[in-house]
């Protein structure tokens, strides 16, 4: 299990929280990661990456009209100042002892709670367990880049459940997909050209 | 009748009583305004009008002022070379005038303008600034900090910088002085003054030379008062410091930006003084509101500067020998806006032209680094860590009370006058 912290709570709702790591943080996890947020004693909360905000104040905003910035004052905004980078998370199911479900989490993550990137193994049994259901949290929330969020996590879920030896993952989880957004003819060929593209890449 | 005549006879008829309505609105509007005006800190209606008779004199102030600036600079401009009767004549001065306060030139011309050296080989940079909460009577338990920060660059390395802060609490014995009085905000600033410094001494130590440590303001200190005792031996301490710190071989720089000195200005009005009248010498101002940055900024080029002075001054008098305080200006600006800072050091540096280079070039970098609005980034960044703001003292001061109760003690309240304030502020904010 990775149990490297990405970051740690600002703020959450019952569907999805921010949480905040400074900007030089290493091994910030991607776009469309599965993440896990510990709660008490044999509680998990999964979750999916769907924004990395990078935030400015006064200083970076005179800073970038510098020309000829140097490489200490680019390391101290990154490394010292109290700028954070903010992820936003949305939560798609949780764990209680190891038991998978896709519903929404019993309660939200506490104040600096921590956020930890999911292992390959966690993300496998997560995205394997059931039938998808984890997905009618992302189809719900409208605001969000429904097509590249999941273009992005099905391309990281397909690497891990093809190299455990399934890779019929994707085209089920393609399938369940287009019977999902049966009903809704653009959102489908927008989430499916964006799995097409992340196919071709 | 007309029907123009019917219709004016009607107006007649109607307008007296139009007339009192409308002046039962405007009297309304009145006390409305007036009951507006009693709830606001400032009376704009007054203060308008001070604005306008200002703005009606200040075509004529800018333009005797404009005068009195040429003068000066034609004074320079003449004098520029005469650096011996120049130094004579502040001797001959102060004789007369002992708290004359005025720039003396050293070796080079007064309109010397000096460019940047090419090359930086500046290995640790490191700057201080500090923020005090000031003792209040009125609080339930009074209490003061020191809070200083500094900022540690080692240009070139590729390290990121380091930020330190020390902060210390003033409580209980520490709050007041020998005659019993709580510590006053001059006395808390120059101690505050003393940390800066010391904590950049302790610091600068460990940094591979060369070390350049800066803090904002002049080296000068001018807090008041000067000769009571609690200004005596904070004020030795800070000598005693700067003497360290010279003895180290570390450098130090106080930067004045946006700089309202005369000291220049004041050195060529002793020249306009009549003999008979020397000892009006800082009295009679010939040209008063001229800054040296009025004679400066059309000589220097973006990053040069100017020649190095002593300062002449009571106060500064204090400073001898390798301390003796020395300044110079420098354009940190651009061609299309020029900015001059002023750069005060101690004398140990102000005869050594490799070390001036290298503060000139080390000043002229960290400027760069804030874009179009030159000031040191190390300096800006000080500031940063160092700043308390009043969410923090709230916070501090909660811990102190909540440490008192737990030691079962009982804890004094806020005045009644302070409340008061508090509920003012909250409502203005």
């Amino acid at each position: 299990m990775n149990s490297i912290e990405i970051g740690r709570l600002l703020r959450a709702n019952i569907s999805g929280c921010v949480v905040g790591c400074r900007v030089a943080q290493i091994n910030l996890p991607a776009f469309g990661a599965m993440v896990r947020i510990p709660l008490e004693a044999g509680l998990d909360i999964y979750g999916l990456i769907y924004d990395i905000r990078i935030e400015d104040d006064g200083l970076v905003r005179q800073l970038v009209t510098t020309e000829g910035i140097s490489e200490e004052v680019i390391l101290d905004n990154r490394q010292n100042r109290n700028v954070p980078l903010e992820i936003s998370v949305l939560f798609v199911g949780y764990a209680v002892n190891g038991e998978v479900r896709h519903l929404l989490p019993p309660r939200p993550p506490l104040t600096l709670d921590a956020m930890y990137p999911c292992s390959a193994d966690e993300l496998r049994r997560f995205s394997a367990h059931g039938r998808f259901g984890y997905f009618r949290h992302v189809l719900r929330a409208a605001d969000l880049p429904l097509g590249e969020l999941l273009a992005a996590h099905l391309q990281q879920a397909q690497q891990v459940h093809r190299a455990a030896g399934a890779p019929e993952w994707i085209s089920q989880a393609t399938q369940e997909l287009i019977t999902l957004l049966r009903d809704d003819y653009p959102t489908l060929m927008g989430v499916l050209a964006a799995i097409g593209e992340c196919a071709e890449g | 009748m007309t029907g123009d005549e019917v219709g004016e006879a009607g107006l007649k008829t109607v307008m007296p009583t139009l007339t009192i309505a409308m002046n039962a609105i405007i009297i309304q509007m009145f006390h409305f305004s007036a009951e507006r005006q009693a709830m606001s800190p400032v009376n704009f209606a007054q203060i308008q009008l001070q604005i306008r008779e200002m703005g009606q004199l200040a075509p004529r102030v800018a333009r005797e002022r404009l005068e009195r600036v040429e003068l000066a600079r034609r004074c320079l401009a003449e004098l520029a070379e005469e650096l011996d009767a120049l130094r004579s004549r502040v001797a001959q001065v102060v004789q007369h005038a002992p708290t004359l306060r005025c720039a003396v030139p050293l070796d080079q011309p007064l309109t010397a303008h000096l460019p940047p050296a090419p090359q930086l080989p500046l290995h640790s940079l490191l700057a201080a600034d500090g923020s005090q909460i000031n003792p209040n009577a009125h609080d339930p338990e009074p209490f003061g900090v020191i809070n200083v920060g500094v900022f540690i660059m080692r240009p070139g390395l590729g390290d990121a910088p380091r930020e330190v802060v020390r902060s210390r609490l003033l409580c209980q014995e520490a709050l007041y002085n020998r005659r019993g009085h709580l510590l006053s905000e001059e006395v808390v600033a120059l101690r505050r003054d003393l940390s800066e410094r010391q904590e950049l001494l302790e610091l600068a130590r460990n940094q591979p030379a060369p070390v350049l440590t800066l803090t904002d303001g002049p080296l000068e200190l001018f807090r008041e008062p000067r000769e009571d005792e609690d200004f005596r031996q904070p004020f030795a301490d800070y000598l005693h410091v700067l003497q360290e710190l010279a003895e180290a071989g570390v450098m130090t720089a106080g930067y004045v930006d946006k700089p309202r000195a005369d000291l220049v200005v004041r050195l060529l009005e002793l020249t306009l003084l009549p003999q008979d009248a020397l000892s009006r010498a800082g009295v009679d101002r010939p040209l008063r509101g001229v800054g040296d940055t009025d004679l400066f900024w059309p000589l220097l080029a973006p990053g040069e500067r100017t020649a190095v002075f002593a300062i002449q001054s009571g106060l500064s008098n204090r400073f001898t020998d390798r301390l003796a305080l020395h300044f110079f200006y420098l354009n940190v600006g651009s061609a299309a806006h020029p900015w001059l800072a002023r750069v005060e050091i101690p004398a140990w540096m102000a005869v050594q032209p490799q070390l001036l280079d290298l503060l000139q070039a080390a000043l002229l970098w960290q400027c760069r680094q804030m874009g179009g609005r030159p000031y040191p980034y190390a300096l800006q960044r000080a500031h940063e860590v160092a700043v308390v703001r009043l969410e923090e003292k709230q916070q501090l001061e909660e811990m102190i009370l909540a440490e008192l109760r737990r030691q079962g003690l009982m804890v004094g309240e806020r005045s009644h006058k302070q409340s008061g304030k508090d509920l003012l502020s909250k409502r203005h904010r």
